[in-house]
């Protein structure tokens, strides 16, 4: 958290930290493999949690490429024991609303970027069909039955079976997303 | 003719990774063939399909032509991507 929170980057373990695409890819890799050795989960799940971990990561590239603020690069860490995973991807780049504000410009505060996010179509960078990967995030929470923390700015969705956002205790000028892949029923 | 998209490995992400498979497969695979040509795509053996790559390549393919159809298609993320693209971008397969 407070790497993605202070004013300059604090240094982060150099296995935390991924610079470009290509060692994220790598380290998604890893975390298959690791989830796969944890045995709590079905192929079928641990594939889909991949897919949203590179969506949420990939994300922060492809919206911050060229435009970093400070530093570039996603902050990706996991920890798995008998209760399950939790997954945290984090950036230092723009955020969700002013990415989104480039192409909606009426977009006047965090919450509704991040609903707009998660639910509206959305294209980041005409001609091309870009940011909508969200929304394949939150329908793969949904089926595989896990919990997303979402933070950008001062707006935090939680997102399970329900959706559901509110003020965020800290605010993060960036992007900071916690998978838990414990089920989550309700 | 069919496409097997594992050929382009089995964790397919991104949108620069999906737009280099589909360069690769213009030049290599579809090019000179006729458009209303039966096209399979082949999702056999694929572990991980995002929508970021799937959009680089399947949305443009689904738009150059004009009979397509999609195999092996039962991995969670495969439907899952799919379902996500016929939603907002517009795929129509």
């Amino acid at each position: 958290m407070e790497w993605c929170v202070s004013d300059s980057p604090s240094d982060v373990p150099e296995n935390y930290y991924c610079a470009d695409r290509g060692e994220f890819g790598a380290r998604i890799d890893n975390l298959s493999a690791d989830l796969k050795s944890g045995g709590k989960m079905s192929d079928d799940d641990i594939y889909m949690v991949a897919a949203m971990v590179g969506e949420i990561g990939n994300n922060s590239f492809d919206h911050n490429i060229g435009n970093w603020p400070d530093l570039p690069g996603v902050f990706f860490g996991w920890h798995i024991d008998a209760s399950g995973a939790q997954i945290v991807l984090a950036d230092r780049g723009q955020g969700v609303m002013a990415t989104l504000a480039k192409i909606k410009p009426e977009i006047s505060n965090h919450q509704e970027a991040l609903k707009t996010a998660f639910f509206e179509r959305i294209s980041g960078r005409a001609p091309e069909n870009r940011g909508n990967g969200l929304k394949f995030v939150r329908e793969g929470v949904k089926t595989t039955k896990i919990h997303l923390t979402f933070i950008s700015g001062d707006a935090q969705a939680e997102i399970n079976q329900d959706f559901e956002i509110n003020p965020a205790d800290k605010f993060i000028r960036g992007c900071l997303a916690i998978i838990e892949t414990k089920k989550y029923e309700n | 003719m069919k496409i097997e998209i594992k050929k382009f490995g089995d964790m397919l992400m991104s949108r620069p990774a999906g737009r280099e498979a589909y360069l690769a497969l213009s030049a290599y695979l579809t090019k000179g063939v006729d458009r209303k040509e039966s096209l399979e795509i082949d999702f056999g053996g694929v572990k991980v399909l995002a929508p970021s790559w799937a959009d680089e390549v399947i949305t443009p393919l689904a738009q150059e032509f004009e009979n397509i159809k999609l195999l092996n298609t039962e991995n969670s993320t495969v439907r899952a991507t799919l379902a996500t693209l016929r939603e907002y971008s517009d795929l129509k397969i």
